[in-house]
């Protein structure tokens, strides 16, 4: 095919969709909500998981160290654990520090009956946080077979109910996506069905006078592809509103939930791109192959 | 040329359309297919279309063998072949300019080609003065022509024109015909589908008769018009 008639088929199809603007302004609103709708799951469902990942980077595992020893078995000690792969990261609590956290939690009544405690009872401590929650107790096992570890406390029953409710959570928006992104397929597919069978006769014309499928199939396949990254940008318009909207106020009036260590939603600028690119894609997509798939249905003349 | 070789055509409904049919049109030729409605005159012209297949023999159209001929290669056969329907068939959202032009663009014609070919084609067929109007601001007659100037643009060497008077004031009829035989007469054979026995009567030529699925007719009759 010569550039000259690319360059025509790809007007007709930009100009067929001012021509059959009723049809096309009806496939831009579906697919427009369609995106929405898919988008917005897709956002809430990858936040849940963050705000989820964030309560999860929280749980910490307390080492107690054993009593009495040197400064450099300590070093060696925290060294040993720093090596270990799915640790994050080691603070170092001494037993000072602990008695003073823990006189500054009481009342002055209680402070009063420790006053006259003559010995620290409490144990110099290594706090850590783990890469991966799942293999928290295994991480936890290695650590007791350090020497010098007295014992260790972790959360793995809260880390447990985490895992499962991540891994239900993934499970149900993965099937809420799936459902909608098959729902707005067969509404999509309708309606380029709809908008394709209006011009069937064109299409049977074109046939007679001797255009090949693909000659006619292009235009079809411009006019989606353009509905169809029109209605990405309204979706990708839309959603920076509403995504805005939600992200201030979880950052202005819900500061509570940082108090209680869940992460911050993910901002928009953060996922702008992800978003452009994933709109774009498959909204283009979508809008052509769509259009150009109906087309084919009408080309068996 | 068009040729049919023992051609029978069974529709799965069962119903014999066409009945081991042999005809031959040459080159240059001007024929008149009449004959009563289900006779088997548009199953002779969707034969020729390759619009469906025959059940049995052989269509011959412009050196393709139809029976062999695959379905990519349709297009290729259609590309020798000008279509006039009775419902003129022109594309709403274009104008007369670019219905005829379309043809042109389809077979991949330099923009030079096009842009001197088209008006002149156009002009052929009486109708300058609208090439920007649309078919839905033209005439039946008037839109017809335009029909004409696009079965004709891409000098094809056989139009086939299915009933093309069959919409229009019979006055105009005859200024259609009229067109089809100057058409003619510059080496386009032509094949007219019509029941209108008036117009056969007064142009004359070739005239096949199609009745139940078998040619019943086949000769040269002389035209009032030369009288």
């Amino acid at each position: 095919m010569k550039i000259n008639s690319f360059r025509y088929l790809v007007s007709q199809g930009l100009k067929s969709i001012w021509t059959n603007r009723m049809m096309s302004f009806a496939s831009f609103c579906i697919m427009l909500v369609s995106l929405l709708m898919v988008g917005v799951s897709v956002l809430m469902s990858i936040n849940l998981n963050r705000i989820i990942g964030g309560i999860e980077d929280q749980s910490e595992v307390v080492v107690q160290i054993t009593d009495d020893i040197s400064d450099e078995a300590i070093q060696e000690l925290q060294e040993q654990i720093e090596m270990i792969p799915n640790v994050n990261t080691v603070e170092f609590y001494s037993k000072e520090e602990a008695w003073e956290n823990m006189m500054e939690d009481m009342t002055e009544e209680e402070q009063e009956l420790f006053q006259y405690a003559d010995d620290n009872p409490l144990p110099d401590t290594f706090r850590l946080t783990v890469t991966d929650i799942q293999r928290m107790s295994e991480t936890t096992t290695q650590i007791e077979t350090f020497d010098n570890v007295e014992s260790t406390r972790s959360p793995t029953a809260f880390a447990d109910v985490l895992i499962s409710i991540r891994r239900i959570l993934a499970i149900i928006s993965a099937a809420i996506v799936l459902a909608l992104i098959i729902v707005c397929l067969i509404i999509i597919s309708n309606t380029t069905r709809t908008s394709v069978f209006a011009r069937r006769k064109e299409i049977n014309i074109m046939k007679y006078v001797g255009a090949t499928n693909s000659f006619i199939r292009i235009p079809f396949f411009v006019e989606g592809m353009i509905v169809g990254i029109l209605a990405a940008a309204g979706a990708l318009l839309l959603t920076k509103f509403a995504y805005e909207g939600v992200y201030n106020i979880f950052n202005d009036d819900f500061r509570l939930w940082n108090i209680l260590g869940v992460q911050n939603l993910y901002s928009f600028d953060d996922l702008f791109w992800p978003i452009t690119i994933a709109y774009a894609v498959a909204g283009a997509l979508i809008g052509a192959v769509g259009t150009s798939i109906s087309a084919g249905k009408h080309l068996k003349v | 040329m068009v040729e049919f070789k023992d051609v029978s055509v069974t529709y799965s409904s069962g119903v014999d359309a066409l009945n081991k049919v042999n005809l031959k049109i040459n080159d240059g030729d001007f024929a008149f297919v009449v004959g009563p409605s289900g006779a088997g005159k548009s199953t002779l012209i969707k034969l020729v279309l390759k619009e469906i297949d025959a059940t049995s023999g052989d269509v011959i159209v412009n050196g393709f063998s139809l029976r062999k001929l695959r379905r990519r290669k349709i297009p290729a056969l259609r590309r020798t072949i000008g279509v006039v329907f009775q419902d003129f068939r022109l594309i709403p959202t274009m104008t007369v300019y670019e219905n005829v032009a379309f043809v042109l663009r389809v077979i991949d014609a330099p923009a030079k080609y096009i842009r001197s070919r088209v008006p002149y084609v156009i002009s052929l067929v009486g109708l300058s003065h609208k090439a920007k109007s649309y078919p839905t601001e033209l005439s039946g007659g008037e839109q017809q022509r335009v029909a004409l100037a696009r079965a004709l643009v891409n000098d094809p060497q056989l139009i086939i024109a299915d009933e093309p008077t069959g919409n229009i004031d019979p006055a105009l009829s005859y200024e259609i015909v009229e067109l089809l035989k100057g058409i003619n007469e510059c080496g386009t054979t032509i094949l007219m589908v019509t029941h209108e026995h008036d117009l056969v009567r007064y142009f004359g030529g070739r005239i096949i008769n199609i009745n139940h699925g078998s040619i019943a007719f086949d000769d040269v009759i002389g035209g009032s018009n030369e009288d």
